[in-house]
């Protein structure tokens, strides 16, 4: 019992230690040095990410804005497969995200603004992920009016976006 | 110039964004936020201009035109709050004059969509192609504003550094 608990406090610690290693390991691979030291690096990580920021958050915000009720003569069904350009953006932003994430694991890990806005901008994400097949069927919605549910998830992903892009921004100064 | 700039410093303006420590991060935040309402707006004005998603009426993707306004004028008036925070910064930054170089362009192109495109499209269907010039514009908007995000960005990193 006792060596049971025992072993499952070491094994935890090792696992603890083992994530901080890989954290430290990626910190130290060439590329994120090529993304801390170079010229190109990081201002070119940094714009792929604000342009991937502008089209996911841009689209994902309209369409939300739409289900709430407001732009009520752009068919639903158009948004909907524009947010397929809005994952793009998001792919976009995942990629040079990560890169920046390589440059400074090792702070960002501890620093709680940025992983509040790691879990929102994961939460804003799963709000477009639930919409994305709720709408599908907009045109059968009685009176064109969008149902509770997939109103309160619109709503709900404004808050998530908003919180993201704030918490982004604050991420640089705290 | 220099005069300008002097002045820039003596003001209230310049007394608020960098008399407190949250002045800046929030203008700042305003900012990221007005850029993705007003590029998620554009992108689904200027993709319909294009061609793309042509369900979608052309009065009825006029609507968004309050939005990308309402943007502009928030990203006009935080942008103001920077340029007077630090004046002497931004002026010495070349890609601080290509962005706004890149916002008259599109302004330009904004007046071309309004005295010209706007009036010939407006009252098309849904379905109906939008003639050369509308495509023209569209695709310079999405052009000249991407360059404004993307040079906006790269401001600290260009030039002799700023913001």
């Amino acid at each position: 019992m006792l060596a049971a608990t025992l072993l499952r406090i070491t094994t935890t610690f090792r696992l603890g230690e083992h994530r901080v290693g890989f954290l430290v390991w990626l910190e130290a691979t060439g590329f994120a040095d090529w993304v801390r030291m170079s010229t190109l690096g990081y201002p070119s990580m940094i714009t792929l990410h604000a342009i991937g920021m502008a089209i996911m958050v841009g689209l994902s915000l309209i369409l939300d804005l739409r289900l709430i009720g407001y732009f009520a003569g752009i068919p639903v069904a158009a948004l909907h497969r524009l947010l397929g350009i809005a994952w793009i953006g998001f792919g976009i932003n995942f990629l040079s995200g990560s890169a920046l994430f390589s440059a400074q694991a090792t702070s960002y890990i501890v620093d709680v603004v940025f992983m509040s806005k790691m879990a929102l901008v994961f939460l804003g994400a799963a709000t477009a992920a639930i919409l994305q097949p709720a709408v599908v069927k907009a045109d059968s919605w009685p009176g064109g009016r969008t149902p509770g549910g997939t109103r309160a998830v619109a709503f709900i992903g404004i808050i998530f976006w908003v919180g993201a892009i704030i918490t982004g921004r604050l991420t640089a100064y705290l | 110039m220099d005069s300008v700039m002097d002045w820039m410093t003596t003001t209230w303006i310049n007394q608020l964004v960098l008399g407190y420590a949250w002045s800046w991060p929030t203008l700042e935040s305003l900012h990221f936020l007005a850029l993705c309402t007003l590029m998620g707006s554009l992108l689904v004005m200027d993709l319909r201009l294009i061609g793309f998603e042509r369900v979608i009426p052309l009065r009825a993707v006029h609507s968004l035109m309050p939005v990308a306004l309402v943007s502009f004028a928030i990203n006009f008036v935080t942008g103001l709050g920077f340029l007077f925070g630090d004046p002497y910064t931004y002026a010495a930054n070349y890609a601080f004059w290509v962005k706004m170089s890149l916002i008259v362009l599109a302004g330009v192109n904004f007046l071309v969509y309004f005295t010209k495109v706007e009036p010939a499209i407006i009252n098309l269907g849904p379905n109906e192609p939008t003639p050369a010039l509308a495509k023209a514009v569209g695709v310079m908007s999405l052009v000249f504003w991407f360059g404004v995000l993307s040079y906006g960005r790269l401001l600290p990193y260009l030039g002799t550094g700023g913001g």
